[in-house]
């Protein structure tokens, strides 16, 4: 299996905001915990919309959350 | 475990059993030289019958079970994640996939038996025998993918 070609900086910005929990993240934009869990793995990409609503959870715009790395192998 | 992975567990495990008892059912009618259509279609009934109505009450006693089991370890209400998001549904639909192309398959090999002189109740026999072995794989894709992450 290839490696997942969106980078994600959940976890830091998780940390960085008061230790924000998988399951509180999960809660405010609406999925499961384990979709959290399976995005800071950077084994799931989430769709365009989903990705929007955790950029807006952390304040800030989308390409602080979300990279795309051209060079890795497609998933 | 999450309530998706449960729900899959239950029909999984309920489908290998109706399985088994199906093929246990169909080797004792042709064991006992009463493999005609009047038996077959009515085990088709039974099958079809216990599917629907044992994976609906397995899925919610299990639920029922492991939430008090759940309660009685933690000693507070437990938190029911039953939410279906999007990753849940894609899963979902992938796992169908899998069905659907183990059903098609299954379909193909029973219609086979006709190439090779065999009267239709055999291939009635095996077309839900595939139905239901294409549930199994399909089940066992959607428990793979949700262990995986996806």
């Amino acid at each position: 299996m290839g490696k997942n070609r969106v980078k994600n900086n959940i976890r830091k910005l998780r940390f960085s905001r008061d230790e924000m929990t998988q399951q509180q993240l999960a809660e405010k934009v609406g999925v499961t915990r384990q979709t959290i869990i399976a995005m800071e793995q950077e084994k799931y990409s989430p769709s365009l919309e989903l990705a929007f609503r955790i950029a807006l959870v952390f304040g800030v715009p989308l390409v602080e959350v979300f990279s795309y790395d051209a060079e890795a192998e497609p998933a | 475990m999450s309530f998706q992975e449960k729900n899959i567990t239950v029909t999984l495990v309920n489908f290998t059993l109706i399985l088994g008892f199906y093929l246990i059912r169909v080797f004792q009618m042709i064991q006992a030289g009463s493999f005609n259509s009047t038996n077959v279609f009515r085990l088709w009934g039974i099958i079809i019958a216990l599917a629907i109505v044992v994976t609906i009450f397995a899925t919610i006693l299990t639920h029922i079970f492991s939430n008090i089991i759940l309660a009685i370890k933690t000693k507070e209400e437990p938190h029911i994640e039953d939410i279906q998001d999007e990753r849940d549904n894609l899963i979902d639909l992938r796992g169908t996939k899998v069905t659907y192309t183990a059903s098609s398959i299954g379909v193909a090999l029973s219609m086979l038996t006709f190439v090779f002189g065999q009267p239709p109740l055999v291939m009635f026999t095996l077309l839900i025998f595939f139905g239901v072995l294409a549930q199994i794989i399909g089940d066992i894709s959607r428990l793979y993918l949700y262990r995986r992450g996806f």
